[in-house]
């Protein structure tokens, strides 16, 4: 969609995008029939330097022609064209009449750019002056995101000052998890009754952050099934999965001081195809009637039907996964599910290593900061729109823009 | 050594992920990353299609209950790879998709993969059916409640929901299920997913900083194996 | 052929029904068919997609493509028991990127985000909402906060707090019934499309 420049002299307009272009328009408005219809070209076309890029973009504005109205306006588009290091005119976009702003990107820092507005009508097109030459510029950082800087930094500073305080030996208080108390108990079921323990990780690849918190935990229920030389198996649906699981229960055998119990056989890969797993898990549930069912990580529509399957079969089951639209179906199906935050929480609980409940303790200060902006924000919002109150306005906007991800 | 240099690793990686954000030169590291990440998945599968085979030739050799049925999945792997990585019975040449209509691989999809799936994806209707029984029975207040608001949903979404309700007055229009539904989809169910999506964002940030710190390591396998 | 075929696909879908019923040789053949055929189907696509398609098709020149290439290497060093210790740093690669970032971008899209959308006015701006837009509104806000109660490690839920607590279980039990009748719907639709093939193309008695 190049539009050459000698293709637009050549056009019905006879109107030439170029920064001489403003007297061309009026001579071919001089010459033209009754029926051409004229529109003013749009006027203070201004290139700038697109903020907080990696010099890729400009950002242009004008201001659109004075013909160009809501109603029985003669502008029917713009047509924005750019010229690189001084060469030819290309149109690069097309926007619809009432606009006033682009921003040009896919630009290079090496070079520069200079650009030209045209309001288009039924007769052709009528261009601006053509702004000065200018190159896109490289910024290091991003201001525009400061908010989420410090606020996260608060956060993850307030983690790790109570990791460093856990470690400093100070007792910090976590109240009990419900489904984190019953995993041994889970695991000293299986070994009484002499069956085995089967663990989900869900069906997402290593690059999601559940099928991690599901191997952390992994790791924690793995040492307690290596004291109590339960047998354990692990189907899998992802082969770097199967990787990272057989290393985490390797070190945790290794840790409980029984690394001759191990064995590779205990993940084994089935197949990455959803449903395929599903049909494999469901089957060998029903054959193996594992005593105990683990499922945590990231679950689908899968979640349900191994969660049947579990029931069916009369195992113990402990879900958890941070997908709501998953978590009703655990619920009903499991008896215990770890919902949403507490399936991030359930290894440093479990490991009741000091330095690991830290973490959660550094959690509840983001929460409670949430709480609070909320309870302040509600209650200012509130009051601004009820009483018309400035000051309450202003604590309400601060708070909307110091937490805008846009 | 063999474990400063993995937990080094995560640690530098992770940091330079957060602060790529705030670098704009960097903000592409993200996409690099699933580049890398796609790339890496595909070499992994050869541990683990590796081990599927290794897994199903042990049981035909052993002779383990069910051999048989291992070797239709050994042919079944077989049979999909010669034929979609050499474009065996691809209509046209060696550069047509391997997917076009009519190829091989395309049918096997067509016949075999895709019925299985919707099969077992349809299953799901019997065991929504038997776990909503049981959450029916459990008679205590969380699951009250749940299903409560799972009937009013339900109903809301089918016409059977307006009829029923369509006595109710104009001035009292909100408690006709449609609109209940409606008002408990944006309210109360809004309400409590982002309380849940809170916590899942700090329970993330918090998790992933134990793991890029080091704390959190087991996935690393252990020194002395 | 494509009788045929028609033939196969009823004879797996119907295997796989069986289960239902218990486990049996016709679900241990179709499960057995679904492995194999789904596992190759996989490496096939991926191979296609991520290797062909990027290294020769696509951006081969692209020096991110062999720094994926040589990691994915170093994790096929598992195969040779020596130096399969070099297949972890891959992995500490992933972890560290994978941890990175989500975390920034869910708290960017999961905290600031959902604080900032829970932040407005009760009774809507200049007074427009309903008494019912009200009443939601100050169920939004109660929930979140309660919700986030219910969350809070550090305390015991007692007294007070245990009660808000207590409210914070009750919105979420909401929340789960209203994903879980949402989906029943759609869960339905997917046997009747079951159906349907089994009873039309199948058996040709609905037309």
């Amino acid at each position: 969609m190049s539009f050459h420049i000698a293709f637009l002299l050549l056009s019905v307009s006879l109107i030439v995008p170029s920064p001489s272009a403003q007297d061309e328009v009026a001579d071919s408005v001089a010459v033209s029939d009754s029926a051409l219809v004229v529109a003013a070209p749009p006027t203070s076309v201004i290139a700038s330097e697109h903020e907080y890029d990696d010099g890729e973009a400009l950002d242009l504005s004008w201001v659109p022609s004075i013909d160009d109205q809501l109603v029985g306006g003669l502008v029917i588009a713009y047509r924005v064209y750019r010229s690189t290091n001084g060469g030819e005119l290309e149109m690069i976009e097309e926007l619809i009449p009432g606009a006033n702003q682009f921003t040009s990107g896919e630009l290079s820092s090496d070079s520069s750019y200079s650009y030209v507005v045209a309001a288009v009508t039924t007769s052709g097109e009528f261009a601006s002056n053509a702004t000065a030459p200018l190159s896109p510029e490289t910024e290091w950082l991003n201001y525009e995101k400061k908010w989420l800087f410090l606020i996260g930094l608060l956060i993850a500073g307030a983690v790790m000052y109570f990791i460093e305080t856990a470690r400093k030996g100070k007792k910090l208080f976590v109240r009990k998890i419900a489904g984190l108390e019953a995993i041994d108990d889970a695991v000293g079921r299986a070994t009484e009754m002499g069956r085995s323990i089967l663990f989900i990780p869900g069906i997402q690849d290593m690059d999601d952050v559940q099928t991690l918190a599901g191997l952390t935990i992994l790791g924690r229920i793995a040492g307690t099934i290596a004291e109590y030389d339960t047998k354990l198996f692990m189907p899998v649906s992802r082969s770097l999965v199967m990787t990272a699981a057989r290393e985490t229960i390797k070190a945790s055998f290794q840790t409980a001081g029984r690394p001759d119990k191990y064995s590779d056989d205990m993940v084994s890969y089935v197949t990455d195809e959803q449903f395929g797993y599903v049909a494999h898990v469901d089957g060998i549930m029903v054959r193996e009637k594992p005593a105990t069912v683990f499922l945590l990580g990231a679950f689908f529509a899968e979640s349900l039907i191994l969660a049947e399957t579990g029931n069916s079969i009369g195992a113990i089951q402990i879900a958890g996964t941070a997908r709501p639209a998953q978590l009703p179906f655990f619920i009903a199906a499991c008896d215990f599910t770890l919902i949403g935050e507490e399936l991030f929480a359930a290894s440093a609980y479990l490991s009741n290593e000091p330095r690991a409940l830290g973490s959660l303790k550094g959690q509840d200060v983001g929460k409670a900061l949430a709480m609070i902006v909320i309870v302040i924000g509600v209650l200012a919002a509130t009051i601004a729109s009820a009483w018309q109150v400035e000051s309450m306005q202003s604590i309400v906007d601060t708070l909307n823009s110091v937490f805008s991800t846009n | 050594m063999r474990r400063q240099i993995p937990l080094f690793i995560t640690f530098f990686v992770g940091t330079l992920l957060i602060l790529s954000v705030f670098i704009p030169p960097m903000e592409t590291l993200g996409e690099d990353f699933t580049l890398f990440f796609d790339i890496i998945a595909v070499f992994a599968f050869f541990l683990g299609g590796g081990n599927l085979v290794r897994v199903h030739i042990t049981k035909l050799i052993k002779r383990k209950p069910d051999w048989g049925f291992s070797v239709v999945t050994l042919v079944g792997f077989a049979f999909v790879l010669i034929v979609g990585l050499f474009k065996i019975g691809n209509p046209g040449d060696i550069a047509s998709s391997v997917t076009a209509e009519g190829s091989w691989f395309q049918e096997s999809f067509n016949y075999i993969l895709n019925p299985l799936q919707s099969t077992m994806y349809a299953l799901l209707a019997f065991f929504v059916a038997s776990a909503s029984y049981r959450a029916f029975r459990a008679k205590n207040r969380e699951a009250t409640i749940l299903l409560v608001a799972a009937f009013v949903i339900l109903l809301g979404r089918t016409p059977f929901g307006m009829a029923l309700t369509s006595w109710i007055p104009e001035s009292l229009s909100i408690f006709q299920i449609p609109n209940l539904a409606i008002w408990i989809m944006n309210s109360p169910n809004l309400a409590g997913q982002r309380a849940i999506m809170i916590g899942i964002g700090l329970g993330v940030v918090s998790m992933s900083l134990r793991l890029i710190l080091g704390i959190e390591r087991t996935y690393l396998g252990d020194d002395r194996a | 052929m494509e009788h045929f075929a028609i033939w196969v696909a009823a004879f797996l879908t119907m295997g796989i029904i069986s289960f239902l019923y218990k486990d049996n040789a016709w679900y241990k053949l179709s499960e057995a068919i679904f492995v194999g055929i789904s596992a190759g189907y996989w490496f096939v696509t991926l191979f296609w997609d991520n290797i062909y398609g990027k290294f020769w098709v696509g951006r081969g020149d692209d020096a991110m493509l062999y720094i994926g290439a040589f990691l994915g290497l170093l994790m096929l060093m598992r195969l040779v028991p020596k130096v399969g210790w070099i297949s972890r740093w891959p992995l500490a690669f992933i972890v560290g990127a994978t941890a990175g970032f989500y975390l920034i971008n869910y708290f960017s899209s999961n905290v600031m985000r959902q604080v900032e959308d829970t932040i407005m006015p009760l009774l809507g701006t200049d007074y427009s909402a309903t008494t019912y837009d009200m009443i939601g509104n100050i169920v939004i806000a109660v929930g979140t906060f309660s919700g986030l109660v219910y969350f809070f490690f550090s305390k015991e839920h007692k007294g007070v707090f245990g009660g808000t607590a207590k409210v914070g279980i009750f919105f979420l039990m909401i929340t789960f019934g209203a994903s879980f009748g949402y989906t029943v719907m759609s869960r339905m639709s997917l046997l009747i499309g079951r159906l349907d093939f089994l009873f039309g193309d199948w058996l040709g008695m609905i037309k």
